[in-house]
C-alpha cells in the first residue's frame, strides 16, 4: 500500500536502486502510479503451471530409481514428500495472497526477512531452477531414446545427453522468439497427460489388486528398512518442485485471493495422489530390483506389462510430453526469478531487459538456458535432482519462517486473504521438514547446494550490501 | 457526457486518424494505451522498461483528442489479453462504446448496422449523440430475414426526430457481415453493436474484429447494456 515516507532502499554497487512502486491490487489488475497490469491467468492456468511443472519427474523418471532404493515403500517416500509439500504450500498460499506480486518465494523472503536471506534465496532459486530444468531435460532425453526404440529405431544411451542438449537449446530459443500462446498448448498437454495416466493407472490398480489379469507377486513392503524411505523421500522431493512456481505468476493471477491457494494446494494434491498410485502400480508389476535395473524409463516397461505395446507407447508419449512441459515451465520460471532479483537491484538491471520485437525477456532467458546446457552435459540425473531440491527446500523452509515472522509482527500492510489453517503448527512443521529433508541427501549434493548459497551470499556482500528490502512493498 | 474508449497499441506506434478524432469530438474519450505481452514476459517487466515512453506518446494522443473537441484522458495497460483489458477498462470508465481505429479523412457518412440480435435503441441513441448538430449522413442497414421488432423505418423516424438525416438499406445478403462489408464503400466509418457471444462468433473470431479487417475505416462498437440493467 502506498506510504508517504518510505524508508530509503539503498543502491547496489552500480548505483541502481530497487524499483519499488506503490500499487493498488484488485482481482482483475494491478494499478501503479502511471500504468496498469492486467491479470490474465485463471485457476486452470495456475493449476496447469503447478501440475505441468511437477508431473514430469515424479511419474516418468523416478519410479525405477525410487523403488530400487526403498522397495514398494517408495510409495511412502512420495507420500512423505507430498505431506511436506502441502505443509509448505499452505504458508506459501497465505504469503502469496498477502503479496500477490511476481517473484514468488523470493519476494516473500526479501520483504519478510530482509535483503541477505532474500538475495541468497533469490539467486539460489535461479540456480535451483537451472538444476531442475537440466534434470527434466535429461529425463526427456531418456524418453526420446525410448520413443525411438518403441518405433523400431535403436539408438544407444550415449545419445541421451546430445538430445537433451539440442532440446534445451531449442526451448530457450523458442521462448525468446515464440509469441504464440503457448499457455493454451500447455493446458492441453497437461489435460492429455492426465488422461493417459488415468487410463494406465486405473488399469494397473485393477490388475494389482487382482480384479483383472493375473495376481501380482507379493514383495516385502520395506525390503531395505525404514531409513531408505527417508533418503528416497529427499531424492524424489524434486517431483514436488512446482507448486511454488505458481507464486511466481502471482502478479498475473485473476482473483489471487481465491485462485492462488486453490492452484497451489490443488496441484500438490493432484500430483501427490498420482505419484503414490504410480509407485503402487509399478511395484506391483515388477520387483524393486527389476525396476531399479530398468532405470529412468522403468514406467515404459510397467505400461507394457499391463497393456502391451499400446501401454508402452502411451507411457513414452506421456513421458515425452511431461518432461518437455516440466522443462519448459521451469525455463519460464527461471526467467521470472532473474527478473525479480534484477528489479530489486540484486543483479544488474540489464538482466531484465526485454526486446520490443518479440516482447520477450531474452537476457533472462539466456541466463536460464545457458547454464542449463552446461549441467545437462554432466548427465547426472540424481545429483541434478537433489541439488535442485536442496535449493528449493531452503527456499521453502525460509518461506515458513517468513510467515512466522510476519504473523508475529503483523505489519500494517500484512493483510492476506487466505490464512493458513493449523497455525503455527503447519509452518513450524513445514520449516522443520524442509530442512530435515536436506539432511538425507547425498554429501555431494549437499556440498554443491551449500557452495551455491555461499557464492550468492558473497555476491550480495560484494554487489548489493547497501540495498534494503525488508518491508519495501 | 457519453464516453468512448479508444484502444491504441501505443508501443507499436499505432496512430489515430484525424477523421476519427473529429468524429469523436462530441464524446468524452478515454485513450486506452495497451501493450500486449507474450506469456514469457511479466507485465510488470514491460512496465519497468516502456512506461515512460508509452506515457509520452499517450499524452500527445490525448492532447490531440482534446483539441478535436471532447474531454479526454488516458490509461496505460500492460496485458497478456487485449480483449479482457478493453472490456475491463470500458466497464471501469462506464463507456458506451469502444473504437477500432482505422484510416479515414473527414467523416461525412456513417454506416450503422442494426442486423442481428443487438440493442437497437442503444445504438440509435449513441448515433444521435455522436452526430449531434453536425452535417453527417447516416445509412441504416439490416439484413432482410431478420425478425426484429424495431423496423428500419421506425429507426429512421427516430433519427429524423433528433434531426439526423438517415437512409435505409434492407440487404439481401444472408450474412449480416457480408451485408455490412458490401455496404462499406461510400461510408467513412461504421457503427455497430457488440453481439452477444454466439456459437458463430466463437468459431470464427470476433465479428467486430472481422469487420475492421474487411473495412479500412474506423469502427465504433456500441457495448451491450451492463447485466441486470436494460
Amino acid at each position: 500500500m502506498p506510504t508517504g515516507d518510505a524508508p530509503p532502499l539503498g543502491t547496489n554497487i552500480e548505483g541502481e536502486e530497487p524499483d519499488v512502486e506503490p500499487t493498488v491490487e484488485t482481482d482483475e489488475a494491478t494499478y501503479t502510479d502511471d500504468a496498469e497490469l492486467e491479470r490474465t491467468i485463471g485457476l486452470s492456468g495456475g493449476l496447469a503451471i503447478g501440475v505441468g511443472t511437477m508431473i514430469g519427474a515424479g511419474i516418468f523418471v523416478f519410479p525405477g530409481l525410487a523403488a530400487g532404493q526403498a522397495g514398494p515403500a517408495a510409495a511412502g517416500s512420495f507420500a512423505i514428500g507430498g505431506v511436506v509439500a502441502l505443509l509448505v504450500a499452505l504458508p506459501t498460499s497465505e504469503l502469496a495472497t498477502a503479496m500477490p506480486k511476481s517473484g514468488g518465494g523470493y519476494y516473500f523472503i526479501s520483504r519478510g526477512l530482509g535483503t541477505l536471506p532474500g538475495a541468497v534465496v533469490g539467486l539460489s532459486l535461479w540456480f535451483g531452477l537451472v538444476f531442475a530444468t537440466a534434470f527434466y531435460l535429461v529425463g526427456f532425453g531418456y524418453y526420446a531414446i525410448d520413443t525411438l526404440a518403441v518405433l523400431g529405431i535403436a539408438l544407444g544411451g550415449q545419445y541421451v545427453v546430445p538430445i537433451a542438449l539440442a532440446f534445451g537449446a531449442g526451448f530457450t530459443l523458442l521462448n525468446v522468439t515464440g509469441t504464440e500462446n503457448a499457455a493454451k498448448l500447455q493446458n492441453g498437454v497437461v489435460a492429455l497427460l492426465l488422461s493417459i495416466l488415468a487410463v494406465v493407472l486405473l488399469w494397473g490398480v485393477l490388475n494389482a489388486v487382482g480384479l483383472v489379469g493375473r495376481p501380482s507377486t507379493p514383495e516385502r513392503f520395506m525390503p531395505f528398512g525404514p531409513f531408505p524411505v527417508l533418503t528416497t523421500a529427499a531424492l524424489v522431493f524434486t517431483s514436488y518442485l512446482g507448486f511454488a512456481q505458481v507464486a511466481t505468476v502471482a502478479g498475473e493471477m485473476k482473483r489471487p485471493g481465491r485462485n492462488l491457494p486453490l492452484a497451489m494446494t490443488g496441484s500438490v494434491l493432484v500430483v501427490g495422489t498420482l505419484y503414490v498410485v504410480t509407485i503402487f502400480v509399478a511395484t506391483s508389476a515388477f520387483e524393486s530390483a527389476t525396476l531399479a535395473s530398468l532405470g529412468e524409463t522403468a514406467m515404459v516397461d510397467v505400461g507394457r506389462h499391463y497393456l502391451g505395446g499400446a501401454g508402452a507407447l502411451a507411457i513414452v508419449v506421456g513421458g515425452l510430453l511431461a518432461t518437455m512441459s516440466s522443462a519448459n515451465a521451469s525455463i519460464l520460471s527461471t526467467s521470472r526469478a532473474i527478473y525479480a532479483v534484477s528489479k530489486d537491484a540484486l543483479l544488474p538491471r540489464w538482466a531484465s531487459r526485454i526486446n520490443l520485437k518479440y516482447g520477450t525477456p531474452h537476457v533472462a532467458l539466456g541466463m536460464a538456458g545457458g547454464p542449463v546446457l552446461v549441467l545437462v552435459a554432466t548427465g547426472r540425473v540424481e545429483v541434478l535432482a537433489e541439488v535442485a531440491s536442496f535449493l528449493h527446500l531452503v527456499l521453502y523452509g525460509l518461506m515458513c519462517v517468513a510467515l512466522l515472522v510476519l504473523r508475529r509482527d503483523e505489519p500494517d500492510w500484512y493483510d492476506p486473504d487466505f490464512r493458513t489453517p493449523g497455525y503455527p503448527v503447519v509452518p513450524v512443521l513445514g520449516a522443520l521438514a524442509s530442512f530435515a529433508l536436506i539432511g538425507f541427501m547425498r554429501p555431494l549434493s549437499q556440498a554443491i547446494g551449500l557452495g551455491i548459497m555461499l557464492v550468492t551470499a558473497g555476491w550480495y556482500a560484494y554487489y548489493a550490501r547497501d540495498v534494503s528490502l525488508k518491508g519495501a512493498l | 457526457m457519453t464516453r468512448v474508449v479508444v484502444p491504441v497499441a501505443v508501443l507499436e506506434n499505432e496512430a489515430v486518424s484525424f477523421g476519427l478524432m473529429n468524429l469523436l469530438g462530441t464524446m468524452d474519450v478515454t485513450v486506452l494505451g495497451y501493450h500486449v505481452l507474450p506469456e514469457q514476459t511479466p507485465p510488470d517487466q514491460a512496465r519497468l522498461q516502456y512506461e515512460e515512453r508509452a506515457n509520452e506518446a499517450l499524452t500527445d494522443i490525448t492532447e490531440e483528442f482534446r483539441e478535436a473537441g471532447g474531454a479526454a484522458d488516458y490509461r496505460l495497460v500492460f496485458t497478456g489479453d487485449r480483449a479482457k483489458t478493453v472490456r475491463r477498462v470500458a466497464d471501469e470508465v462506464d463507456a458506451r462504446a469502444f473504437a477500432i481505429t482505422g484510416a479515414t479523412g473527414t467523416v461525412d457518412r456513417l454506416l450503422v448496422s442494426l442486423s442481428g440480435d443487438v440493442a437497437a435503441e442503444r445504438i440509435l441513441d449513441f448515433v444521435i449523440e455522436l452526430v449531434g448538430d453536425r452535417d453527417i449522413g447516416v445509412t441504416l442497414l439490416r439484413v432482410a430475414d431478420d425478425e426484429e421488432t424495431t423496423t428500419l423505418s421506425d429507426a429512421q423516424a427516430r433519427l429524423a426526430d433528433a434531426g439526423v438525416d438517415a437512409q435505409t438499406v434492407l440487404a439481401e445478403e444472408a450474412s449480416p457481415l457480408d451485408a455490412l462489408l458490401a455496404a462499406v464503400p461510400d461510408h467513412d466509418a461504421i457503427v455497430m453493436g457488440e453481439q452477444a457471444p454466439s456459437l458463430q462468433s466463437f468459431l470464427l473470431g470476433d465479428v467486430t474484429d472481422r469487420v475492421a479487417a474487411g473495412s479500412v475505416g474506423p469502427v465504433l462498437v456500441v457495448r451491450q447494456p451492463p447485466a441486470g440493467q436494460e
